[in-house]
């Protein structure tokens, strides 16, 4: 009731004001009448009306106190007061909200991406059921591999673990968007892939099995091409020059893939599941878990029956158990995140650590001022401030410096989202997806206020303690910031190390040379035109007359892009040994530019040829690698082998380069002449040219023909440096949070030595009146400072050794445990906080006794 | 009233009130003006201390106020008693009696 009617009075806010003056004034007015009726003259009235009334100002305070809010008032005050207090340090205030919005800002911008790659894959809600199951094969280190349908199969007899099983296989479609030809990606899958995600239609319905060209759009599609049309379901559209039908969409959060524009019905001919395990390996095979089921017990059910599989007393079992085929199942977020789980972990764990010794810092930092504040806190408890008011107040003053750092951090989480989202690297579709949802801002906000408190805790219990109390307790402090100093220094060293050894990889790999000249030449894909056979050589013919183009060639893949086709093949009159794994290869498709454009020598017989065309027999040109392998000692031209298309007579060998990455050695590849073997539904342009070509490639395809659609237009080098972008972002990323918790332990430990000697000044005069030496003097701040330093490398060394294992799998060519790295970290840290001790403790050294003995 | 014990006075100042206007609504100076002829001047002092009360009394709910026109013409903030503001004196006037009762006995028994 009471807080009712105050609300009520207040929300009058300044009328009130108005009413009670307008009043107090009415008042004294008839008052002054009455004194004038008595005979009084008006002055005289008017002095004896203002001495009856009182004190005005007064009367109008206390009725306003009546109507406020007590509680919430003197917090108003304290705000108001701990800001004021926060603008008269507005270093000390900006170095703490600077630390805090960088922690919380780096921790909310990873989480976000951590969410939508890791724990919350795709943004999809409750794929906790959905595994995936993978295929390894042992003999030729794969993992992680595409399904071939043979697994499907096997998959969807294992009922009593899957509830219902699914499988999935890319399409590519050309889709006529306006008079422009559109790429436009998609996936078949069959008739359960929905309900596996327990997935409902947003309009429409999903697949039946006989639903033969259809399609279910996704839901951007549905909003971008059809406008979000609620009767869409039934309209046609026109893909490959083919008509699909509409039959439904995929809800609003359902976006697996993450580059699927629709879907069609994927039916499995019962042969392509009697070819076997390990042929035609292009499916990815989800499944849900049965209710009541583990994903443990169905990672296990899966292991026991591909064991089971391999021991099988059948030629199937013998071959699988001899290349060591075998399925695994993973959780769905693991599959999606693949490579980018243990990279985006390990930058959680540094920005939580850079988050943690910014807060040990700004405790630091606070305590530090809380030491000036002694007096002022002494006075407010001796005037009867209670000691809850105080410490109220001096953990309002650290919220209100977390909160200001919290907000500035989302800020910087915003940016930095949208940086991600932009970023060059595998995996950057998923990146795409990443955003700052509410729940993120939640966080951060959160990780804010707990960084306040606990900055803030420290301080005040302090002062209390020291409110009432000596130099015992004063020490005990410093004793606590020693504390912070060496956890400062630890985490600092740990990032450091981090950093270097993340460095180290990234130039090892980049210091590795491809074996092909990948500067100046642009590359872009196209979808090759049905109906229009003389279009390669034409194309081929309009690139080399742009401008600007040295030479030109067509080929499909494109190197760094996927990697070459892998595949089995065989080479004529030669058994493989007993036992021994089959021979894979990759191939690619090329035109006879291809190894002059890329600067590949030719180092054995001849280059392909514009002869060997469709007409003429099937040649290839292998590269070094497997002539060496396969033919050594011996000369491989002349001999004929088998991997696309039958047998093809091998022409030439080519140097080997790495196509795939630069950290591995490709395996044996076999370049085919791309006329000769159409099976391929897109190829690539490649030009070299002095100057950037992308726009001349598209002009030149679509001057050949305008319906093919090009995409995916990349020079050379950038593609090269988005197979390195992982390494460089995470180089780049710990570079930077090591950097600052460098600064923070700098920060930190100046602080602690700096004011040391500030409290010892008078102390630290007598003794060199007494005649110390000032060199002892300066050894002995230098020492104080150099034990926390040492003690924490010491432990962020431990530190270093415990998580080795847990970083190797980011490295390359490099041990986790690294002599030069760890010195050079070592030494790095050794001299920047040097440095930060060194100032404190000479100008300790320098004290003149004149002046420290009349120092307060 | 004023300066002696302001919060002996803060009780009884919203007691004199509230039956002040039990009689009839009056603004702040009508309200005085009855107090102090009442108690024949014996309260007499700071009449401005008159404001905080009503003002309590508002925020309370025991009264509430409205701009009006006073017998000379004059625009005046005129305060009327509510319902519970008559529980209120009533409840008031009792303790008060018991207090001045209890008062009574032990002057008397010395």
């Amino acid at each position: 009731m009471k807080f009712w009617n105050r609300l009520r009075l207040r929300s009058r806010g300044n009328r009130l004001d108005g009413d009670l003056s307008e009043e107090i004034r009415l008042h004294r007015e008839l008052l002054k009448e009455e004194f004038m009726r008595d005979g009084m003259a008006p002055g005289d009235a008017a002095n004896a009306a203002a001495r009856q009334f009182g004190n005005t100002g007064v009367a109008a305070d206390l009725s306003r106190d009546e109507w406020a809010f007590p509680r919430f008032d003197a917090i108003a005050k304290d705000v108001r007061f701990a800001l004021r207090l926060m603008l008269r340090h507005p270093l000390l205030t900006a170095a703490v909200v600077l630390t805090v919005a960088f922690g919380v800002g780096a921790n909310t911008a990873i989480l976000s991406i951590l969410e939508t790659v890791l724990l919350n894959p795709l943004g999809m809600r409750h794929t906790e059921r959905v595994m995936a199951a993978r295929v390894h094969i042992d003999s030729l280190h794969m993992k992680d591999a595409s399904n071939s349908a043979a697994d499907f199969h096997d998959v969807q007899s294992m009922t009593d673990v899957f509830s219902v099983a699914a499988a999935a296989e890319g399409r590519v479609w050309t889709y006529n968007s306006g008079g422009e030809a559109v790429r436009m990606l998609g996936r078949a899958v069959t008739p359960e892939f929905f309900a596996v995600f327990d997935a409902a239609p947003a309009a429409g319905r999903f697949f039946s099995a006989t639903d033969w060209n259809t399609i279910v759009l996704s839901y951007t599609t549905w909003q971008a091409q059809f406008g979000g049309d609620p009767a869409v379901a039934g309209r046609s559209v026109t893909l490959d020059g083919k008509p699909y039908r509409i039959v439904g969409v995929a809800p609003r959060d359902f976006r697996y893939p993450a580059d699927a524009s629709a879907y069609s019905l994927l039916t499995i001919d019962p042969a392509r599941v009697a070819q076997g395990h390990g042929n035609n390996m292009n499916m990815t095979v989800l499944a849900r878990l049965r209710a009541g089921v583990t994903p443990q017990q169905a990672i296990e059910r899966v292991r026991r029956f591909a064991q089971a599989q391999q021991s099988a007393d059948t030629k199937e079992g013998r071959d699988l158990a001899k290349f060591g085929y075998g399925l695994d199942l993973t959780p769905f977020s693991a599959f999606v995140a693949g490579d980018l789980r243990s990279p985006l972990w390990l930058l959680w764990a540094a920005a939580l650590v850079v988050l943690v010794t910014g807060c040990a810092n700004v405790a630091g930092l606070l305590l530090t001022r809380s030491s000036g504040r002694r007096k002022e806190m002494a006075i407010r408890l001796s005037l009867g401030a209670t000691r809850w008011q105080i410490v109220r107040q001096l953990l309002l003053e650290s919220l209100l410096m977390g909160a200001a750092g919290g907000l500035a951090g989302l800020a910087m989480a915003k940016l930095g989202v949208s940086l991600v989202t932009r970023v060059s690297m595998p995996g950057k579709q998923l990146l795409a997806l990443v955003v700052l949802d509410n729940r993120m801002l939640l966080y951060g906000l959160g990780l804010a206020i707990a960084s306040g408190l606990l900055f803030g805790l420290v301080p005040a219990t302090q002062l209390l303690r020291d409110s009432q109390a000596t130099e015992m307790v004063r020490s005990r402090r410093r004793w606590f910031q020693d504390v912070f100093v060496v956890a400062e220094v630890g985490g600092a060293f740990v990032l450091l190390v981090m950093t270097g050894l993340l460095l180290r990889s990234l130039w090892t790999v980049q210091q590795i040379q491809p074996g092909f000249d990948a500067h100046n030449v642009t590359t872009a894909y196209f979808t090759k035109p049905e109906n229009d056979p003389g279009f390669q050589g034409r194309l081929k013919t309009a690139l080399q007359g742009a401008p600007g183009v040295e030479s030109a060639a067509l080929a499909y893949p494109v190197p760094f892009t996927q990697g070459g086709l892998t595949s089995s093949f065989s080479i004529r009159n030669r058994e493989r040994a007993p036992g021994e794994p089959e021979w894979h290869g990759e191939a690619y498709f090329v035109t006879p530019g291809y190894f002059h454009t890329l600067r590949i020598p030719i180092v054995a017989g001849r280059n392909l040829a514009e002869t060997d065309d469709d007409k003429a027999p099937t040649v290839c040109v292998i590269d070094r690698n497997l002539a060496d392998r396969f033919f050594p000692n011996q000369d491989p031209l002349g001999h004929e082998l088998a991997m696309y298309k039958g047998w093809a007579r091998i022409v030439g060998v080519a140097a080997t380069v790495r196509a795939d990455g630069l950290e591995e050695e490709t395996r044996p590849v076999v370049y085919y002449s791309l006329p000769q073997i159409p099976y391929f539904k897109s190829a690539a342009a490649m030009v070299r040219s002095q100057v950037p070509a992308g726009n001349s490639v598209r002009e030149a395809v679509r001057r050949t023909n305008s319906a093919v659609p090009v995409y995916d237009v990349q020079t050379m080098d950038e593609r090269i440096g988005e197979k390195l972008g992982m390494r460089r972002v995470l180089a780049e990323l710990l570079a930077v949070f090591g950097g600052i918790s460098l600064l923070l332990a700098t920060i930190g430990i100046y602080g602690v030595i700096a004011q040391v000697v500030a409290e010892r000044t008078q102390e630290i005069g007598i003794r060199i009146a007494l005649g110390a030496q000032r060199g002892q003097i300066l050894r002995q701040f230098l020492g104080h400072g150099l034990r926390s330093a040492a003690l924490g490398i010491a432990l962020g060394g431990v530190a270093t050794v415990a998580i080795q294992k847990w970083i190797s799998g980011l490295l390359y060519q490099v041990k986790a445990f690294d002599a030069l790295t760890l010195a050079v970290a070592l030494a790095a840290i050794l001299v920047v906080l040097l440095v930060a001790v060194w100032w404190p403790a000479r100008r300790a050294s320098r004290i003149d006794p004149q002046i420290a003995l009349r120092y307060e | 009233m004023g300066t002696t014990n302001p919060e002996f006075l803060k009780g009884t100042l919203d007691m004199l009130i509230l039956r002040t206007l039990s009689r009839g609504p009056n603004h702040g100076y009508g309200i005085a003006l009855h107090i102090r002829r009442l108690s024949q001047e014996a309260f007499k002092v700071g009449e401005g201390s008159l404001y905080p009360a009503l003002q309590r009394l508002l925020v309370n709910g025991w009264v509430k106020a409205d701009w009006g026109v006073t017998d000379t013409n004059r625009k005046a903030r005129v305060y009327q008693i509510t319902a519970a503001g008559r529980k209120q004196l009533h409840t008031e006037v009792r303790e008060f009696d018991m207090v001045l009762a209890a008062i009574a006995r032990v002057m008397e028994g010395v």
